[in-house]
């Protein structure tokens, strides 16, 4: 018998990493090691890895890590443009900044996770935001701390502080315009329940507001140049009782009624003081011309 | 017993008794029990003003004494009641609770036994029936009936009451058999059962009008008479004195009711003055809450002008009920609900009420927006405070710090490791109400005592001219009972010169204002009291 010579085939490496690609391409969600070796099983392992290798170093090919192990994933053509020409370092940045979402990352933070030393992070954060890739952005919390995200995603609500500041700044005169809006309007609905001289009960349920009643007169006053939502009126309500001008009261409300949040409605009213300014602090000082 | 109470009660005595008395007390307040012949011997003084200095504030019940700590053979002890002194700041509100419920004739009555400390009924009676005929229209007077009635209505409602017995049998006889009550607890005055009732005596005829021409005269008389009278009266050793407590209950009912009128409205203050007006006499003194009351019984005891219907009284109950002040409470159902008024509550929420507004009066509104917040969260971290009060967290920072500094705000620490390192601990703001509110007490006390000071001051720099204004006023007065011209009058009127009448007219003001002060500053101090007083009470 002749030997039957099984023809190898050519494991030129440019072929390798095509078929990888097509692999990839076949498999969206990624593929595993052990898929591709299933198919091409006369490649060898040194090879493959070269290949692989090849592919990342280019950026053609994503390294992920699932709970089985390597996954290795086509990246889409635009995000594979946007990288090109920077090395390895400015991807792993960019990639860790990405991964921060739109909290954004610390500088330290993405020391600690690439391990590079912080002149090189630094040399690279301003070569990424002189191309526009990523943007900082200062937290409000800790008005010295910057942190870094993508440059085209909206900054979170715990970091620029939500509706209540711009730029960074808390708006105080916005709050203080926003409560004396609402305890205008709580008075006002007070005092036309009090001179509708009917029974009490009827009297005191018709100056009770719910939080949604005071939102939509809010809305419609349209001093807010922010959408306000329904827990922002709450906030400020509630520092109208922190002053002692309002009392809230929860009832318990049919799901589905307008207003109402996991079957409770809190209702609001304008309150007067209980006693006028103690005589503590109605006396004048020694220097006071009150006095004489 | 604290630096400013001491103070306090000096000025106290020294204003209403004088020096000796002020030395003699002060003294004893800061010694606290002490034996005669030892306070005669520290204050230096000789041994008779020390007795009669004593005498009189025994007579007001400000000192009480009684067997020392050598037992019932050993010289008796001494101590002085302060609270008793700080009563003296009070006296004008009482007086004026008294002209308000009873008229002038139980305005004086009361006025009376307040300067004397201790009276017999009869000679009261004949004292207000004087002075009274004294004010009133030339050939009228007052008769005694009418005051002894104003006597009875006063002590039906409790306003005033018998002085305890003290044990004067043992002292005039000499003997020492009969044991002196401990010094420790003086005799109730409630634990006499005659405490209230009325002694049998007849009295009758008419207040007399005293003509300033038999000025000497009609006092021998006068004095004289009213020696025999006495005895004839039939109600010899029986003496009155002004129940405080009873007093007390009446203000803190009063601040009860206007703080319901603030919050709720006039009809439903209504309805707590009259369920205040019912229980007055069962209630006890330091009780948490008022008898149960029926919606029945409060609606028969409504006055008619009030005009409520029973429906409504019954919205109104409710209303009450759910306020998140909890004035009122329901304790059951049966005939038509049972109600009480929660004293001790309400006077919580007096004394927070006047906590807040010394905050706001003080610091500003945004500062007391960040104490109610404490008030109503308890403990609470900066960045907490700052996101609650939405208030920039500079500022907020700022009057956390300068409430911290004033005492009103205490810092809790919580450690997360067993070292206390800063980075790792976390501070929590804090209010309590009642170490605040004695704080606020002290202040209060301090504040008192400086007013008086000034006014003492400024009464003192201007002696001349007031002594020259009072000798012109008599001078007038001699004047025209003697029937002078105009001319001699306005010459007399003009020896005070016109900067010297402006001066005298704004130091008058001056001291009117500062007299004022001192009622309004009482009103603080008596609210506070209250609170730690009940505080004490339930523990």
């Amino acid at each position: 018998m002749t030997e039957v010579k099984v023809k190898k085939e050519s494991t030129d490496p440019v072929d390798i990493e095509n078929r990888i690609k097509e692999l990839c391409l076949q498999f969206p969600h990624g593929i595993t090691d052990q898929v591709i070796q299933n198919d091409m099983p006369h490649v060898e392992v040194q090879q493959r890895a070269m290949a692989i290798n090849r592919l990342l170093s280019v950026g053609q090919l994503d390294l992920l890590k699932n709970s089985n192990g390597l996954l290795y994933r086509l990246k889409d053509a635009q995000s594979a443009s946007k990288v090109k020409g920077s090395d390895n370092q400015e991807k792993l940045v960019y990639q860790i900044i990405e991964d921060a979402g739109n909290k954004g990352i610390w500088t330290r933070d993405i020391r600690y996770k690439s391990n590079l030393p912080l002149t090189e992070i630094n040399k690279i954060l301003k070569n990424l935001e002189s191309k526009k890739l990523i943007k900082a952005v200062k937290s409000v919390a800790a008005s010295k701390k910057k942190v870094y995200m993508l440059y085209n995603l909206q900054p979170d609500r715990s970091v620029t502080g939500g509706a209540w500041y711009s730029d960074q700044d808390f708006e105080s005169e916005f709050v203080e315009v926003l409560n004396q809006q609402c305890f205008k309007f709580l008075q006002s609905k007070a005092e036309a329940a009090r001179d509708s001289k009917q029974s009490p009960m009827v009297q005191r349920n018709s100056s009770l507001a719910t939080s949604h009643e005071v939102w939509k007169y809010i809305c419609e006053l349209g001093i807010s140049k922010v959408d306000l939502s329904m827990e922002d009126i709450e906030t400020i309500l509630n520092t109208l009782i922190f002053d002692g001008k309002v009392e809230m009261t929860i009832i318990a409300a049919k799901e589905g009624t307008v207003g109402s949040v996991d079957g409770q409605m809190k209702l609001y009213r304008g309150v007067n003081p209980i006693i006028q300014p103690t005589g503590l602090v109605k006396t004048p000082c020694g220097l006071c011309p009150v006095t004489f | 017993m604290t630096a400013q109470e001491v103070r306090l009660c000096g000025l106290l005595l020294q204003e209403h008794f004088g020096n000796v008395v002020e030395k003699v007390g002060t003294h004893l307040i800061r010694s606290g029990v002490l034996t005669l012949r030892a306070l005669a011997h520290e204050t230096k003084l000789p041994l008779d003003l020390v007795k009669k200095s004593l005498c009189v504030l025994v007579q007001h019940g400000m000192c009480t004494f009684g067997a020392g700590r050598r037992g019932p053979a050993g010289p008796v002890e001494y101590r002085i009641n302060c609270e008793r002194v700080f009563h003296m700041l009070r006296y004008p509100r009482y007086i004026y609770t008294a002209k308000s419920l009873y008229g002038d004739t139980g305005e004086l009555i009361v006025e009376e036994i307040l300067q004397r400390g201790q009276m017999t009924m009869s000679s009261t009676v004949k004292t207000v029936a004087d002075r009274l005929t004294h004010n009133m229209p030339e050939g009228q007077s007052m008769d005694y009936s009418e005051v002894v009635s104003a006597f009875s209505q006063l002590v039906e409602t409790h306003f005033l009451q018998r002085c305890p017995l003290a044990s004067a049998g043992s002292s005039s006889s000499g003997a020492v058999d009969t044991p002196l009550p401990v010094a420790t607890q003086p005799t109730e005055p409630e634990s006499h059962p005659d405490c209230y009732k009325l002694p049998y005596i007849n009295l009758t005829g008419q207040g007399k009008r005293r003509r300033s021409s038999e000025d000497g005269e009609a006092d021998q008389c006068a004095a004289k008479k009213a020696r025999t009278d006495d005895s004839e009266c039939g109600d010899d050793r029986i003496y009155w004195q002004v129940n405080f407590q009873r007093f007390h209950l009446h203000f803190r009912d009063q601040a009860i009711i206007s703080a319901v009128s603030c919050k709720l409205d006039q009809s439903s203050s209504e309805i707590v003055r009259t369920m205040l007006r019912m229980s007055e006499v069962t209630t006890p003194a330091h009780a948490a809450f008022t008898q149960a009351l029926s919606a029945n019984e409060i609606f028969r005891a409504l006055l008619s002008s009030y005009n409520i219907a029973r429906p409504i009284l019954d919205q109104y109950l409710s209303l009450l009920v759910d306020d998140p002040m909890e004035f009122v409470g329901k304790t059951g159902d049966s005939g038509g609900g049972m109600y009480v008024v929660n004293l001790h509550r309400a006077l919580a929420n007096l004394a927070r009420a006047t906590l807040e507004s010394v905050v706001q009066e003080r610091f500003g509104s945004r500062s007391a927006r960040i104490f109610r917040l404490l008030l109503r969260k308890r403990h609470l971290e900066q960045k907490q405070v700052e996101d609650f009060a939405m208030i920039p967290a500079k500022e907020a920072k700022d009057m956390l710090y300068k409430l911290l500094s004033e005492n009103l705000v205490q810092l809790q620490e919580i450690p997360k490791t067993p070292d206390y390192a800063p980075s790792r601990t976390f501070y929590l703001y804090t209010v309590n109400q009642l170490p605040t509110a004695r704080l606020l007490l002290q202040h209060s006390y301090k504040t008192v005592g400086n007013l008086m000071e000034r006014r003492l001051y400024e009464t003192k720099e201007n002696k001349r001219l007031l002594e020259k204004s009072q000798r012109i006023e008599a001078i007038l007065a001699s004047l025209q009972a003697t029937g002078a011209e105009a001319a001699q009058l306005t010459e007399v009127e003009e020896m005070i010169t016109v900067p010297e009448r402006q001066q005298l007219e704004s130091l008058r003001h001056h001291i009117n204002k500062l007299d004022s002060s001192e009622n309004q500053v009482d009103e603080t101090i008596f609210l506070l009291k209250s609170y730690i007083n009940s505080t004490q009470a339930s523990r």
